[in-house]
């Protein structure tokens, strides 16, 4: 495990998923951010949450997939983020396999609120949030020098004490 | 750095940036105009699910003579109340409702049946029913399905059948 774990090969492949996951998240936040109650009924369909919960949910969730997402393309405190969407991923898949098992026709609302018949929710977005999780998990993992702000700190400390 | 310690260093930055994230969330959304209350006090309306009108359904005239002829099946979308008080002749009444699917029963009924076309008759309004229920019947494969044009206040105002 610790030879996996400090394979060289980590940091580029999670700098790819750290891009993609880091604009998928951004792409996402940015409907939420400016229709927080479109957003807010967005998470009322899915008949999960008590109304209480709802809109600090809405009124949040977007602005933290924002810093997440930034904060995993610069590659600062790049687990942390991780972490923060690993956790997001999680939440976003049980609540659309909940709603799938419901037979609730509906639109997942992660980028956009659209109609049933634009973007309908099925397997296939489960499958897809499964792979999001997995890519986020990956970096959380393995990514221990992060190509980035992080590991560029991590370089600088590394040579502080070597001569010149 | 041992690996306990690492784990709570990422721990306590995602805290952080949780912490961060809804702080700034909160603050904007108490400054712009269309912020949302924090707490929902009235219930969403959530419309789900509702019947897909997907099908392709044409109107007829209200004078069309399809609606005399014995080979057409005539359904009225209107609501219980507004049937009783006045119908077509051999008119059969299958409420549309916006909120849910018509009754498979019933759309296997009208499968079964011998007519050569369906012609659904609505209030005419906007949303006219008659014209949804048509398309949605359409939708579930059923073919020759007509809706009426201006529904029954048409037919009646054209000296229509009785």
């Amino acid at each position: 495990m610790n030879r996996l774990l400090s394979w060289g090969g980590h940091p580029p492949i999670a700098l790819a998923a750290r891009l993609y996951l880091g604009w998928v998240f951004l792409y996402a936040c940015w409907h939420k951010i400016q229709h927080p109650a479109d957003f807010a009924l967005d998470i009322a369909t899915y008949q999960i949450l008590p109304l209480s919960l709802i809109n600090i949910m809405a009124i949040v969730l977007p602005w933290l997939e924002l810093i997440a997402g930034g904060l995993l393309i610069l590659g600062f405190r790049t687990r942390a983020a991780a972490l923060c969407i690993s956790g997001m991923m999680v939440m976003f898949t049980v609540a659309i396999a909940i709603a799938v098992a419901r037979g609730q026709d509906m639109s997942c609302g992660c980028f956009a609120s659209q109609g049933v018949v634009e973007d309908p929710i099925s397997y296939l977005t489960v499958l897809r949030d499964l792979g999001w999780t997995v890519l986020a998990l990956y970096v959380l993992v393995f990514d221990r020098r992060p190509l980035g702000i992080d590991g560029w700190r991590l370089w600088r400390k590394d040579n502080a004490g070597s001569p010149a | 750095m041992n690996a306990a310690r690492q784990r709570w260093i990422i721990l306590r930055d995602a805290v952080i940036i949780a912490c961060i994230s809804s702080a700034v969330g909160i603050v904007s959304n108490a400054l712009r105009s269309d912020g949302i209350p924090l707490i929902q006090k009235t219930e969403y309306q959530i419309l789900v699910p509702c019947p897909e009108t997907t099908g392709e359904a044409p109107p007829l005239s209200p004078s069309d003579p399809a609606l005399r002829d014995p080979d057409t099946l005539l359904i009225d979308a209107r609501p219980a109340a507004d049937f009783s008080a006045d119908h077509l002749e051999r008119s059969r009444n299958v409420p549309y409702d916006y909120l849910m699917p018509t009754d498979p029963a019933v759309v296997k009924d009208i499968l079964k049946s011998s007519a050569r076309r369906v012609v659904v008759i609505g209030d005419g309004g906007d949303p006219d029913p008659g014209e949804h229920l048509a398309k949605e019947l359409a939708g579930k494969g059923i073919r020759n399905v007509f809706f009426v044009r201006g529904g029954l206040p048409a037919v009646r105002a054209a000296g229509g059948r009785p």
